[in-house]
């Protein structure tokens, strides 16, 4: 309801440095009862023994066509050319059941529907013992297909690239900025190494950048790039200073800020900021140390892709994420397609640009599903492909699909997941979620649990989450 | 069997064990059961409210109601209604959510064990609540020359046992002012500045450089924002904001009064509607535009005007009353109603009549009729059409609301065609064009004349160059690379390569320049490419260059160029063209500016730009897979009468140059008339002169003639479409002027300003150039309520804001929600004094920060050494027994960092600077949008965009890197070192101590740091500085 301002130091805002705890002596005498009291802030360690230790969570940007990636209509071919009313399901476009989308461009032409139905562009094979069918754009996840629990039953509300901000926040671009779950996340658990941050997020981002919002900046993910050389803003200066010189500064300031401390005893900023040069100074050789590739294998270089010129990009990427799971770096954010709107948005030459796309990130996904399972790893990893929305059954123009809000796919792998299995389902023609449909914060509630969180206690007072912001765990993908 | 049994029993102990725990486990009425009815049942049933005379807000009010049985939760009316299925289940749907059913249980299980609760006070209407009622001047009696802030503290002090702290030392207290006034490191010659501390203050608050700190906290709470979108699309606030940055800046300097400032930005437009000075202010209006959606913009303007002016969180009550304050949905829309008519607008400013350039973003009302409906439950596609809202403040305070007055507005205001400069600039504009059409009508007729006589121009040659390459000429040519050779009067390049082999131009070409080359390309391998290049710089990354290719396949010329290393192949830069080896050819190239035209034996190929600014560089020939034989070449200067075809059109011949030069002239003489004609009608319609339908009528011919000129024009256009289109033109303009002759028509007034789009579906040219000659003054009612000096929330919210960003902490917590749910301050009697003080001094910023800043409450250290236990009874120095040591805000960082150095450009307002473009300018005039921000700022806990009315103050390591690594710090450390003395060690840590942190190196920080420049250099001291722009002590503000 009411929101109370950004608090000047936030809990933990560094390394559970306890900044803004301190005595309630006096506090409590001058304000009589406090109502704070009935809020308790993170103790940084999960609620309940947790499946999962980190995510890695991939996002295409723009709107993946899921009958053509993991939801298989073969209606569409049946009724190829037909008007939607044409078919026995004119019954989807039923104004009641339209109602959910929320518009932000009023008479835009996205996000509209598409009435001619449009064959499938790609066939599909089942794969793994699971016999779960998958397109062919997608050969390599295929075959891990029995580590994937395929939810086929998402909605979204918004039916434009609002919706990327929404699948973060579960929050309608008209609505106003709240945290993103990789913030919760951070905000939730405490830290696995001291020396990398907790939340990073590698490729590009559009609508919203921030991920804290209200819980602070300090639950903002720190953005990547995969480059040893030049990783992350001011990774190393920005002119002619060198290593030892530069250790010699960093202990110099560490020295005079110690003695400092002596004539300020209960400043906790200090504390923390003594801290913070110390992370920092690791981070510098840290980081760079995680996204430089050198101990890897030709082999698992192979398996993510990075021999090939079109898988590169993205397996690079792939690569750096295991390894900065592998750190203990809990929330892995990476996104995958270019400018506003992703790339991933057909609305013409679909069966072109999405065989190119696929092929940038089959082979280096299942590459990383496959590496991580050799490694051991995939037990506490949970690994998240999601997208925008879906794109229409039906064509825009010659050959492209529109944006499609009512029902899509996403899959979710490893950290106590179900493998071979689907969930839900969207009806004939892939229009509406049908059976078991999910707001995208379900997909939020789904991994915190697998963290040991419950999503009802991720708030902080005078921020009014609403039921659907905290979502539903999906037990049924839960192994 | 019997396992099966034994299984049982002991899952039953398990769970009578769990249950007997549950039930024997007391309930807390003030944990568990309060806060629960306080979120579903206060709204509807607490002192708000009452609904059905029932309230639960305490045990006995409870009873009063008789819906409780202690002991009996089954005859509990309490538990019936919230554990009832559908009508009658509370709380009602729509109203929230039910309870859950361990919340069912626990009411259940509390009211069994007989529904305890302590005595409670019953709470008080809400028109009682401490932020609802009038400034009360707070009884006191001061020692002499006590600053009042002091006395109310001390006071409070004393009443629980802390005591007052010492003062900070003289240094560190001025650098706090410094810091806290203007935003600036005092210099060191301002820390041995020895007079009174008052005349110190008065002469910081009376410096630009504190306006711009101050203007930049009230950029925070007004939500400043630079426009934003998708490319070039508009989609969130306004071009040009920076007016409106200005104008707090302004503001703030001649220390107007904050209910002025107020009232200018909520209704600047129907206060002083022809001072764009004022008008301004309505920036704060217009930062809320945003394309895609009425309603969110509105929202906007509705929640942030309640919570920055008045701390009410009025966008609670969006989709149903609000839960906690006495504010009704109904409230929310009549609010809303004040705003309804409100659209956008740039207008022209004298100078500027390109409105991406510079214009005035502000505010007026455009649809003065718009209702307003209320949106059920919240949902703008369901509006209550049955009732149209009118417009009004909340009940609560509406006492104090002045009757709203429709506001006639002066012609100039609505229809900013009228103003003189509009008139003015446009008929200079119409009249330069006919003088540029002249000219390009002289030089066609010359144009002609020259093709009849065939003489040439005998323009001034200040360069010319031939070769007939009889013989080898060093001193013109440096030859590089391989392969070169002389031979039968050609210049050769016998080997085929793709290595950078030249024949490079000694002199330098002039700027614009006409070259022609006859060669003959011999052989090669694939592609046979014989290159022309210009401005090529040194190392080759960069060049302009022309080439033809006879590689078999696609034989063509190209231009083309190179920039940054990568070569570039424009498609509109390529000519497919039969180029065979063997066969001689002769290129010419004529350069003017980016402009370049091609010829080959003769013919025209093709005209195209180059991407611009030129570069100097040299000249040269080269093959690439290709042998050449080059037979001459010469180059001369450009003749500046020369005419070039455009880059995309195709040249024509001197007549039709002629024609055309003639209509352009034409259609510039007949838009001086219509721009004469307009101007006259507009004056003559707004000043309602007898004349003024004769004028009107004459402008529509005029208009009219206009039109059907440019339609004349645009039919010796070459494309048949264009073509077309303009017979249709000259048809209606016929028409139109057929239909001027009977006055049947009204002509086009000027046009001063552009409308911001009221929906993407929306074109500009659809809306009219004049707008309503009457603004509604809803909001100029608006802001006379906000003013009032009764109205308790505005003086009460401002001083808190103002506080807080002295002391590092406010006196109300909340700073924007100054409601039902806040608590009354800590020191309402030092809230009270300074609102008081605000108001009687004509709401003078100024007189508060002087009040502020002279307290010795104010001037304490902030230390808590040796004051343990003032330390144990207030860690939180809630009686501001010592001063709150804070983090500079993230543009109070960057530019200490200048200011230091002396690097930091003092200039004052103008455009908003792109931050990649970087420049010492004071932050607050980077671009600050969505998708501009700069990076060092950001990691320092940069404005919150979308809301900041408190910064955050983070402590992330980024901070750190940045601030050790960034050029920025970097490069300040080495020039600050520069400026130190470095006669002794000791000297320049002292100095760099006293210049960084204002104060003396102890011992052994004086130790530390001797050490470790021992034997150093420049290198090392820059480093020390580095070391010491890093201390704590430097972005702490002590």
């Amino acid at each position: 309801m009411t929101n109370t301002p950004n608090a000047r130091v936030t809990r933990r805002t560094l390394l559970g440095s306890g900044l803004g705890f301190g005595s309630l002596a006096l506090t409590a005498m001058l304000n009589g009862e406090g109502d704070a009291a009935e809020f308790t802030a993170p103790s940084g360690k999960p609620h309940f023994a947790p499946k999962a230790k980190n995510v890695i969570w991939l996002f295409m940007r723009g709107g993946v066509s899921h009958m053509e990636s993991f939801d298989p209509k073969p209606a569409l071919n049946q009724y190829a050319g037909k008007t939607i009313s044409e078919t026995p399901f004119a019954a989807v476009q039923d104004p009641e059941k339209l109602k959910r989308v929320r518009v932000v461009v009023v008479n835009d032409a996205n996000g509209q529907q598409r009435n001619k139905i449009y064959p499938l562009q790609v066939g599909f094979k089942k794969y793994g013992q699971s016999g779960i069918e998958v397109s062919d754009w997608f050969p390599h996840i295929g075959l891990t297909i029995d580590d994937i629990a395929v939810i086929r039953s998402m909605y979204t509300t918004d039916d434009n690239h609002g919706a990327q901000v929404q699948f973060h926040s579960g929050r309608h671009m008209l609505d106003p900025r709240v945290p993103t779950i990789g913030a919760w996340v951070t905000w939730g658990l405490g830290t696995l190494n001291e020396n990398l941050p907790q939340f990073i997020s590698i490729g590009p981002r559009f609508f919203d950048k921030r991920d804290g919002h209200y819980l602070g900046p300090a639950y903002d993910s720190v953005g990547l790039k995969v480059d040893p050389n030049n990783p992350l803003d001011y990774a190393k200066p920005e002119g002619d200073i060198r290593s030892g010189e530069q250790r010699k500064t960093f202990d110099l300031v560490r020295r005079l800020n110690r003695l400092a401390a002596r004539e300020y005893p209960n400043d906790s900023s200090l504390d923390a900021r003594i801290k913070s040069y110390e992370l920092a100074y690791r981070m510098q050789t840290a980081v760079p140390d995680v996204i430089r590739f050198d101990t890897e294998t030709a082999n698992t270089k192979r398996l993510y892709g990075l021999d090939q010129k079109e898988t590169r990009p993205f397996g690079e990427k792939l690569l750096a994420a295991r390894r900065f799971a592998e750190q203990g770096v809990r929330f892995i954010q990476i996104m995958h397609g270019d400018g506003a709107a992703g790339a991933w948005d057909q609305h013409s030459n679909l069966k072109a640009k999405h065989a190119e796309l696929s092929m940038q990130v089959d082979r280096p996904i299942a590459g990383l599903i496959q590496d991580l399972k050799q490694r051991g790893m995939l037990d506490e990893t949970l690994v998240v492909f999601a997208t925008e929305f879906g794109r229409t059954p039906g064509s825009q123009g010659a050959n492209g699909r529109d944006h499609h809000p009512f029902g899509f796919s996403v899959w979710m792998a490893g950290g106590g997941i179900r493998g071979g299995m689907v969930h839900g389902s969207t009806d004939e023609l892939g229009f509406h979620a049908v059976e078991k449909p999910h707001y995208v914060t379900d997909i939020h509630a789904t991994l915190l649990h697998q963290l040991g969180l419950h999503s009802h206690r991720l708030h902080v007072p005078g921020h009014k989450r609403l039921e659907r912001d905290f979502g539903t765990v999906i037990d049924e993908i839960r192994a | 069997m019997i396992d099966f049994s034994v299984r049982c029993a002991a899952l039953l102990l398990i769970c009578v064990a769990t249950c007997q725990s549950a039930l024997a486990q007391q309930v807390d009425y003030r944990t568990e059961i309060k806060p629960l009815l306080a979120e579903k049942c206060y709204a509807c049933h607490g002192a708000l409210k009452q609904e059905s005379d029932l309230r639960l807000e305490t045990r006995a009010l409870m009873d009063r109601g008789s819906v409780l049985v202690a002991g009996s939760p089954n005859e509990s009316e309490l538990l019936a209604r919230v554990s009832a299925q559908g009508d009658g289940r509370m709380p009602p749907h729509g109203e929230g959510s039910a309870l859950r059913d361990d919340e069912i249980d626990l009411l259940r299980r509390w009211i069994g064990q007989g529904a305890k609760a302590p005595d409670e006070a019953i709470p008080k209407s809400p028109s009682e609540h401490w932020a609802f009622l009038p400034i009360q001047r707070p009884d006191m009696t001061l020692a002499a020359g006590q600053n009042p802030i002091d006395g109310l503290l001390t006071q409070q002090r004393r009443l629980f046992g802390v005591t007052t702290t010492q003062p900070a030392s003289r240094t560190i207290a001025l650098r706090r002012l410094y810091l806290d006034l203007i935003g600036l490191p005092p210099t060191l010659d301002q820390l041995d500045d020895d007079r009174a501390w008052e005349v110190i203050v008065d002469q910081l608050l009376e410096s630009d450089a504190h306006a711009e700190r101050w203007a930049r906290h009230w950029m925070d709470v007004w939500r400043y924002s630079d426009w934003y979108g998708l490319g070039q699309q508009l989609r969130v606030s306004q071009k040009h904001l920076w007016h409106w940055r200005d104008w707090i800046i302004g503001s703030l300097a001649e220390d107007k009064g904050y209910d002025r400032m107020v009232m200018e930005m909520l209704a600047g437009d129907e206060l002083e509607p022809n001072d764009p000075e004022v008008v301004a202010a309505t920036g704060f209006l217009a930062r809320n535009y945003y394309l895609f959606n009425r309603t969110t913009w509105l929202d906007s303007t509705i929640e942030h005007t309640g919570k920055a002016f008045l701390g009410l969180t009025l966008n609670c009550a969006k989709c149903h009353d609000h839960k906690y304050d006495p504010i009704s949905q109904v409230d929310y829309y009549r609010f809303r109603a004040l705003f309804e008519p409100h659209q956008v607008r740039l207008d022209q400013l004298p100078g500027e009549s390109d409105l991406d350039k510079d214009g005035l973003p502000r505010v007026f009302d455009d649809h003065i009729d718009e209702p307003t409906y209320l949106h059920i439950r919240g949902d703008a596609k369901n509006p209550d059409t049955s009732r149209v809202i009118s417009p009004g403040v909340p009940a609560i305070l509406e006492d104090l609301a002045p009757p709203i007055v429709p506001i006639d507005l002066p012609h100039e205001a609505y229809a900013p065609g009228t103003r003189p400069h509009v008139q003015q600039q446009r008929l200079r504009q119409a009249i330069e064009a006919v003088d540029v059409a002249e000219k390009e009508l002289k030089a066609a007729k010359k144009g002609l004349a020259q093709k009849v006589s065939d003489t040439e121009t005998a323009s001034t040659k200040t360069f010319e160059f031939t070769d007939e390459f009889d013989a080898a000429d060093t001193e013109a040519w440096e030859l590089v690379g391989l392969g070169w050779e002389y031979a039968g009067g050609m210049l050769k390049q016998t080997k085929p390569t793709r290595e950078r082999y030249m024949a490079r131009l000694r002199q330098p070409l002039p700027r614009d320049f006409e070259m022609t080359c006859r060669y003959t390309t011999t052989g090669g391998t694939t592609y046979k490419s014989v290159t022309f290049r210009f401005d090529q710089s040194a190392d080759g990354k960069h060049a302009n260059y022309v080439y033809s290719s006879a590689h078999a396949p696609a034989p063509k010329v190209q231009a083309a160029y190179t920039r940054d290393g990568k070569d570039h192949y424009p498609g509109e830069g390529r000519t497919p063209t039969k180029i065979e080896v063997g066969h001689q050819y002769q290129l010419k190239f004529a350069v003017r500016d980016t402009l370049v035209n091609v010829w080959l034996d003769g013919e025209f190929l093709q005209a195209y730009r180059f991407p611009g600014p030129r570069r100097e560089g040299s000249f040269s020939l080269s093959a690439f897979d290709a042998t050449v034989a080059f037979d001459s070449l010469s180059i001369r200067s450009l003749p500046p009468d020369l005419e070039l075809t455009e880059s995309g059109q195709v040249p024509m011949d001197a007549e039709s140059a002629l024609s055309l030069a003639e209509s352009k002239h034409r259609v510039a003489v007949a838009r001086v008339a219509s721009v004469q004609a307009t101007i006259a009608a507009d004056r003559s319609k707004h000043l309602k002169e007898p004349d003024a339908d004769l004028l009107a009528n004459a402008a529509v011919r005029a208009q009219a003639l206009l039109q059907k000129r440019i339609a004349e024009l645009n039919q010796l256009g070459r494309d048949d479409k264009a073509k077309q289109a303009s017979a249709q033109e000259l048809r209606k303009a016929n028409e139109r002027l057929a239909a001027a002759e009977s006055g049947a028509v009204d002509y086009l007034p000027l046009k001063g300003s552009r409308k911001a789009l009221e929906t993407p579906a929306h074109s500009e040219s659809q809306y009219p150039h004049v707008y309503s000659a009457t603004s509604t003054g809803r909001r100029l009612a608006l802001a006379r309520w906000v003013t009032n000096h009764q109205n308790p929330l505005t003086a009460h919210v401002a001083v808190n804001h103002i506080w807080m960003r002295h002391f590092g902490s406010p006196l109300v917590d909340s700073v924007f929600d100054f409601g039902l749910r806040a608590k009354p301050p800590r020191h309402q009697a030092v809230l009270d004094l300074l609102a008081d003080e605000l108001i009687q001094n004509g709401w003078s910023l100024r007189h508060l920060h002087r009040l502020i800043v002279t307290s010795d409450t104010f001037r304490l250290r902030s230390s808590t050494a040796g004051e343990q236990a003032n330390h144990r009874l207030d860690p939180e120095n809630q009686l501001y027994w010592r001063a709150n040591a804070r983090r500079m805000e993230s543009q109070v960082v960057r530019d200490s960092l200048l200011q230091l150095a002396g690097q930091l450009d003092s200039t004052i307002g103008g455009p908003s600077i792109d931050p990649a473009k970087g420049g010492n300018r004071r932050s607050l005039y980077f671009l600050h949008s969505r998708d501009q921000q700069d990076r060092f700022l950001s990691l320092f806990d940069d404005a919150d965009l979308m809301q900041c009315y408190r910064r955050s103050e983070s402590i992330v390591p980024q901070q750190a890197l940045a601030l050790s690594n960034s050029k920025l710090a970097i490069e300040m450390s080495a020039t600050i070192a520069r400026q130190l003395p470095a006669e002794s060690e000791e000297a320049f840590v002292r100095s760099a101590f006293e210049t960084i942190l204002c104060r003396d190196a102890n011992d052994e920080e004086l130790a530390a740091c001797v050490s470790f420049l021992k034997n150093g250099d420049d290198r090392t001291r820059a480093q020390l500085v580095l070391a010491i722009l890093n201390h704590n002590d430097f972005v702490t503000i002590r």
